[in-house]
């Protein structure tokens, strides 16, 4: 029978960030880009979970309350950027946002 | 008595300050300001001198401090500081007022009058000061204003040619003083003149002699001595009162006046080097002295071969005759430098001789003052130069028989041009129409004319100078007055003036417009007209040498300094920039690939993958 060990859920995380990270590399639409973060850090705080479940402590669970207030910060702020640059530019799409080069 | 020596010292630079600020356009004002400062100049030196309270008053304090190192400011008034403390006052005054009538008309004269303050501050400075960096500090005082005043007509490039070469050239002897200075610190530890007099030993090493030499450069320099004396003729170029007071009584002085500052330091082979450089200028600046057209450059010359007496006094080992011959030149140089001052002034600044003539009819005071000066330079008998003058020569006679035949045909020649100059603007037939239409000046300038002849002919009675000036001189005189051969040196310098005034006479007294000497001797002329290419092998050296070294270290620095390590860093740097702008591409998305690498490359580092 498959039992699933620590090394599962790690692996989950992996496959987590990589698709988030492929999605941010790959989307253009900025809030696609918002939502692959988010996927990034819940693929971390399923790492960390796991490893406080291995240790036996409560470290990791404790971080990941701090992941989930900062990514719960950042994607209000991110999202009021967001509506604001929108609201100027008429666009979400990351290549029109180039303006700081040269 | 110390505030009196402060007050005196600073109050020209006051007056000069003043002039600056609030009187460039009053040219009347500056110049009663600037003969006020120097007449209260003379009062307080004539206090100082005289005060009976101290033989030797030394007082000094902190200029300013270095860490542990400290500059000390001071006063040392001694039996040679007061003498001369006495000609610069005196002279100065008198020079002052004759400049209020050969400058009366001039357009500038408060940066004349200025520059004439400025001159006896620093002068008053290299008088009183007490130790060596003092003396420095005046001493480059004194070649600027020497500078300022050479360049008072700076539109001409003569004389704006003039005071840039006085300058530099006197640099050249400055920049020896200095080393001399710092070696003097090195092996003594100190600078002050007091200290070292107790100091100096008279076990001659290497160091010492080298570090007296290099002292003497200043003197070199200032007094104008071979190999430098090429700055001299030219400073002629400015207004002749300055002339008489900075290249003839005082600031040229001034070297030899370092000299017997620091007369302990000198070693004996230094000493004889001395003697007979000077000697060898008292000789080579008379043949020079002897083919000038200009009346300046005649005196120019004069006054060279004169400090060459100086020295060769001084390198016998006889700095109170140096000293004495110093004070008696002052008043007689002085005094022909304002009559040639008072011929030019009425001959319309025309300055060549040989378009004077008959101008003792016309200006009689100037002509007999003149003529007084004539006679005391050329050691006449019992005027004020035969007493200085024979007293060197028979010091010389006893001691250094080399010197004294060379000091001796100096002499000689000395009579000569000096009776070719008087008998050529003073006698026969108006040559111009200048010299026909002079007449006799003001009291202004005759007046100085007047003291100063006095001066020349009784300054050479030693034993009626106060006890308070004389004192120096005292005991060289005593010695040379003890000398054997006294009645025969007598004899000797009389037939040296005679040879000079009968040969003057005979060839000089009928002439045209035309040297005769370029008649009838004529490579004779050339070869004293040509004062041995030292001008000409300067030039060259500059010009050939020194001027193509430097274009070849302009260019090295060019390459290296700036090329390779200045503009090649920042060559450098742009170029690590241009790369580096590269990876700017102002897109989300590389940055984002940029990240990862960098996440990625950090992971591998820290896992310690790359290390096995």
């Amino acid at each position: 029978m498959l039992t699933i060990t620590p090394y599962h859920f790690l692996i989950l995380s992996i496959l987590l960030v990589g698709v988030g990270f492929l999605g941010l590399l790959i989307r253009r639409n900025i809030l696609l880009m918002l939502m692959s973060l988010e996927l990034m850090l819940n693929g971390i705080n399923i790492a960390l979970i796991t490893f406080s479940r291995v240790g036996n402590n409560l470290d990791g669970s404790i971080f990941v309350f701090f992941i989930m207030t900062v990514a719960a910060a950042e994607v209000a702020v991110g999202l009021a950027l967001l509506v604001a640059l929108f609201k100027k530019r008429k666009s979400v799409l990351s290549d029109d946002m180039a303006l700081l080069k040269n | 008595m110390v505030s009196v020596a402060l007050c005196m010292l600073f109050l020209p630079l006051l007056s000069a300050l003043v002039t600056l600020l609030f009187l460039r356009k009053n040219g009347s004002f500056a110049s009663l300001l600037s003969v006020c400062t120097s007449g209260a100049i003379l009062i307080m030196a004539l206090s100082l001198i005289f005060d009976r309270n101290a033989d030797t008053l030394a007082w000094d304090t902190t200029w300013f401090q270095l860490g542990g190192w400290e500059l000390r400011f001071g006063f040392l008034i001694d039996a040679p500081c007061r003498l001369l403390l006495f000609v610069v006052a005196f002279v100065g005054f008198l020079i002052h007022v004759f400049s209020l009538g050969y400058m009366g008309d001039d357009s500038a004269r408060p940066r004349y009058f200025g520059g004439l303050s400025i001159f006896m501050f620093s002068m008053l400075g290299i008088t009183l000061a007490d130790n060596l960096i003092m003396i420095f500090v005046f001493w480059e005082l004194v070649g600027f204003s020497s500078y300022l005043l050479i360049a008072h007509y700076f539109k001409t490039d003569e004389s704006a040619n003039a005071s840039r070469k006085a300058f530099i050239v006197n640099r050249i002897g400055d920049f020896g003083f200095l080393i001399g200075i710092i070696l003097t610190y090195w092996v003594y530890g100190t600078v002050n003149l007091n200290e070292l007099a107790d100091l100096a030993d008279f076990s001659p090493s290497l160091a010492t002699t080298t570090l007296c030499l290099l002292l003497a450069c200043g003197f070199i320099g200032k007094s104008a001595q071979f190999p430098l004396h090429v700055w001299l003729p030219d400073a002629m170029a400015g207004p002749t009162p300055v002339s008489a007071l900075i290249h003839a009584a005082t600031m040229v002085a001034a070297g030899v006046y370092l000299l017997i500052r620091i007369d302990f330091l000198f070693t004996e082979d230094a000493l004889g080097l001395i003697a007979f450089m000077g000697a060898l200028m008292g000789l080579y600046a008379g043949f020079c002295a002897l083919v000038q057209r200009d009346i300046k450059k005649i005196l120019a010359y004069s006054t060279l071969s004169q400090l060459g007496y100086m020295a060769a006094a001084f390198g016998m080992g006889a700095p109170g005759l140096a000293l004495f011959h110093l004070t008696t030149h002052a008043f007689f140089k002085a005094l022909m430098f304002l009559g040639s001052g008072s011929v030019i002034y009425a001959c319309h600044h025309e300055q060549d001789i040989f378009k004077y003539g008959g101008l003792r009819k016309r200006m009689p005071l100037t002509a007999i003052t003149f003529l007084i000066g004539v006679f005391a330079i050329s050691g006449v008998n019992f005027f004020s130069g035969y007493f200085s003058k024979d007293a060197i020569l028979l010091w010389a006679y006893n001691f250094n028989l080399p010197v004294f035949i060379l000091l001796y045909a100096g002499a000689i020649l000395t009579s000569i041009y000096m009776f070719r100059l008087y008998f050529v603007s003073f006698e026969g037939e108006s040559r111009s129409e200048y010299a026909q239409g002079a007449k006799e000046n003001s009291i202004l300038m005759t007046g100085p004319l007047i003291l100063l002849g006095i001066l020349s002919i009784f300054g050479g009675y030693f034993s009626i100078y106060p006890i308070e000036l004389g004192s120096f001189l005292r005991a060289d005189l005593s010695i040379s007055d003890a000398l054997p051969n006294h009645m025969w040196m007598v004899v000797l310098g009389t037939i040296a003036w005679v040879v000079g005034l009968l040969f003057s006479r005979l060839t000089y007294s009928r002439v045209s417009n035309s040297d005769p000497l370029s008649k009838g001797l004529p490579a004779f002329f050339e070869i004293c007209q040509s004062r041995l290419f030292f001008d000409e092998i300067y030039h060259f050296f500059i010009s050939k040498i020194y001027d193509p070294f430097c274009r070849f270290l302009e260019v090295m620095e060019l390459l290296f300094i700036s090329g390779l390590m200045v503009r090649g860093s920042a060559g450098l740097a742009a170029l690590l920039s241009m790369l580096s702008k590269l990876c700017y591409s102002g897109r989300m998305h590389t940055y984002v690939f940029w990240f990862l690498l960098g996440t990625v490359g950090f992971l591998i580092y820290s896992s310690g993958l790359i290390n096995q």
